[in-house]
């Protein structure tokens, strides 16, 4: 069986490209597959898998091979407001834009993207894309959807989506032995990994780590990955007092990043609104057995409550989130113990790639099975007279016979 | 109590676990309880026909029989398993192999096609649903066990059965090598005819029929009589070769269970077998109660050769296979099944 892969892919700096330089080889191991790149013709294949996020830069091109041809949806993130408007309004086809936006909504949709459009309303995909997610017209395309969590599952099927539907968690990278960067210190040393914007919470966490350090003196906090463009990260700093207990470093490559994680006692991963997705960083700081804090929201909620401390957001966040880092610290084994475990239990990549395989595999071949039994059931009964054959239909997917 | 022991059945072909369903429902009978054996024909190709095969067990109302409820119903292999009710006991000697550990192999049945893939993986999902809601699922061996936690996550407890009851005995050994099987390429048998090419010392009678018969017989050919093929033969007759027997050959491909080492051990036999041969190897172990080599011939031979000239060792592991064998009890089986 032959799988069409559509996917950015490094160098491409985005979760999604490292998602699929880790998968990939564990999928070819398994089945054939072929890569797709952009601005060249769709490979044949008996099944095309699409790996949707909500960079329309990234992914653009990836909905286009969708709307050419349906296939199996990987929905990297709910949410696809961004990726929607890049890929309408970026590309003057405004009408399209209201298409989605009708989808979603109604007509109260198509009036809310006319005042878009205008400029009447701010631009909601930078404002509350939360509340349009748009994911709609993606999912109307998709014969079959891979999701990370439940999260997102749900939501899929709240807006119509009764297609197949396989939840596969995000595969972990294998350990090798680390070397812990030798260049950071603290006590401890409290990491955060990622694009550094406002959903990250960074204000909050920043607020938390000052409040922390003046009881942990020797604390120190490590901001690594680049920051939002309206996002003024030393301004934050000096004005909470914090130049000195704080080290921040741009985007680093990815062996760096790794030997950065493993010198840090307690990693951070905040994030409110969710958009719907997974993190990357959370699954790496998760398999090197690191205590970590998340936002209770989301994917980040269906961790295990014995391997990430999560903090929920409210009035209180900034307070619980000083409490989590203390704790943290002090039980860094236990939760770093059952996050390993955790990981290897439901991470495993080749666990991962096995469901892959299995959900393409369905997808391909799936609706032939199902006629060809169902078609040979609905015939003998047809012979002797049963012309109703739903209950027999409703039996056999009962049983798994069908989907 | 009434209990339905569910079976598969292909026409026109006997082998273990048709023996096992029968002597499964004496046992339940011997206890006192009302036991009949509900089977449907079973024929798994071409293609997408094995999840029709599954079906018909599904369509199957076995929670009363002429107005009085049947209490139990124990299912032994695919797809028997997937008939409904509620207090189903699954006894698992076989799922269907060409689906899991067989798939693209040389035994497997399921191409590249998508077609073929879906249809592997509809069985691993009708296993899913069907050994899911059985209220315990037993496995015949420790290898079936660990397929079912492997490919399917299903916890089974081991749970072996006895072979066929045959009067069994042991006589001094006449120095030939017996193979109890089917007469099948999977069965391995061949790799005993090359050790007899190899070894002009040895020995060796074949009881069994099947589809690979002719293609064994032209191999024994040239070895005057060294090889003797008996066909299928009475229980007696079996009893009979087994308890003359130097030791008995058992050695295929990763078998679920593998009824023959214990027959051959409750004759007083030790067991030769190879090193990938899966269930039996639960039991026959290496110096202790038979050989266990490479599936190599020229291993085969020298195992054989040794056995003829350390009889006492030979007797031994024969005696200390039969202590194991002997605690293999239907009794025993049918505590577990009506716990």
């Amino acid at each position: 069986m032959r799988v069409a892969y559509h996917s950015p892919m490094p160098p491409s700096r985005s979760g999604i490209a490292d998602y699929s330089a880790l998968l990939l080889p564990a999928l070819r191991e398994r089945i054939e597959v072929v890569v797709a790149q952009e601005g060249s013709r769709a490979p044949r294949a008996d099944v095309a898998l699409y790996h949707i996020g909500n960079d329309p830069d990234a992914h653009g091109w990836i909905l286009d091979a969708l709307n050419e041809r349906r296939g199996v949806v990987v929905l990297h993130d709910y949410v696809l407001h961004h990726l929607i408007a890049g890929t309408t309004i970026g590309r003057r086809n405004g009408r399209a834009y209201l298409d989605a936006m009708e989808r979603e909504l109604g007509v109260a949709g198509r009036l809310l993207g006319l005042g878009v459009l205008d400029n009447l309303l701010p631009l909601l995909w930078e404002t509350q894309p939360e509340r349009f997610p748009l994911s709609g017209v993606v999912l109307d395309r998709a014969t079959g959807l891979i999701v990370h969590s439940g999260y997102v599952a749900e939501r899929a099927r709240a807006a119509g989506y009764d297609g197949p539907l396989w939840r596969i968690p995000h595969p972990a990278w294998p350990m090798t032995a680390l070397e812990a960067a030798p260049d950071v210190s603290g006590d401890p040393l409290v990491g955060c990994f990622g694009f550094l914007n406002m959903n990250k919470r960074i204000p909050q966490l920043l607020e938390a780590f000052a409040s922390f350090r003046q009881s942990n003196p020797g604390a120190r906090l490590l901001l690594v990955g680049s920051a939002g463009e309206r996002f003024d990260v030393g301004r934050r700093l000096e004005r909470l007092g914090l130049t000195e207990g704080v080290q921040r470093m741009d985007y680093v490559p990815e062996e760096r990043m790794w030997s950065l994680m493993a010198a840090c006692d307690v990693l951070v991963n905040l994030r409110y609104p969710t958009m719907g997705e997974t993190s990357g960083s959370v699954i790496r700081a998760l398999a090197l057995g690191k205590p970590l804090v998340v936002s209770d929201v989301g994917w980040f909620s269906e961790l295990p409550d014995d391997a990430v401390l999560k903090v929920p957001v409210d009035d209180y966040e900034v307070t619980t989130l000083e409490a989590a880092l203390a704790l943290a610290a002090e039980h860094g084994a236990s939760l770093g113990g059952a996050a390993h475990a955790y990981v290897e239990r439901e991470h495993a990549l080749p666990k991962v790639a096995d469901a892959y395989v299995r959900a393409l595999e369905l997808a391909a071949g799936g609706d032939a099975v199902d006629d060809a039994v169902l078609w040979r059931i609905a015939e003998a009964a047809a012979e002797v007279g049963l012309t109703d054959t739903s209950r027999l239909a409703r039996a056999a997917s009962d049983a798994g016979i069908i989907r | 109590m009434r209990i339905a022991v569910c079976a598969p059945q292909v026409p026109f072909v006997r082998g273990g676990a048709e023996l096992m369903a029968d002597d499964l429902v004496a046992a339940l009978r011997g206890r006192g309880h009302d036991v009949e054996l509900v089977t449907i024909p079973f024929k798994w190709y071409p293609g997408t026909r094995v999840l029709d095969q599954a079906f018909l067990w599904r369509l199957v109302d076995l929670t009363e029989s002429d107005g009085r409820p049947i209490d139990r119903v124990v299912a032994t292999k695919f797809p028997a398993y997937a008939v409904r009710h509620p207090h189903k006991i699954a006894w698992v000697l076989h799922q269907f192999r060409q689906a899991y550990d067989y798939d693209r192999g040389g035994l497997g049945q399921f191409s590249e096609s998508p077609e073929d893939r879906a249809t592997r993986v509809a069985v691993e999902r009708l296993d899913a649903v069907a050994l899911g809601e059985a209220r315990k699922v037993y496995a015949t061996s420790r290898n079936v066990a660990d397929r079912l936690r492997r490919f399917n996550a299903i916890d089974a407890e081991v749970l072996p059965h006895p072979p066929q009851a045959l009067p069994y005995r042991t006589a001094e050994s006449e120095g030939y090598v017996l193979s109890v099987n089917r007469l099948d390429r999977a069965k391995r048998i061949d790799l005993l005819i090359e050790a007899a090419k190899r070894e002009p010392s040895l020995r060796v009678v074949i009881t069994g029929e099947g589809p690979d018969r002719r293609r064994l017989e032209s191999l024994a050919a040239e070895l005057n009589g060294q090889v003797e093929f008996v066909g299928r033969v009475d229980d007696e007759r079996l009893a009979d070769l087994y308890a003359r027997s130097l030791a008995v050959f058992y050695a295929p491909v990763d078998e679920d269970f593998g009824m023959v080492p214990y027959e051959a051990f409750l004759s007083g036999k030790p067991v030769v077998t190879t090193l990938d041969a899966g269930g039996p190897l639960e039991i026959v172990r290496d110096r202790e109660t038979g050989v266990v080599v490479a599936p190599d011939a020229a291993e085969i031979a020298r195992a054989a050769v040794y056995l003829g000239e350390h009889a006492a060792e030979a007797r031994a592991w024969g005696g200390a296979g039969k202590a194991i064998a002997e605690r293999v009890t239907w009794d025993a089986c049918v505590d577990a099944l009506l716990d």
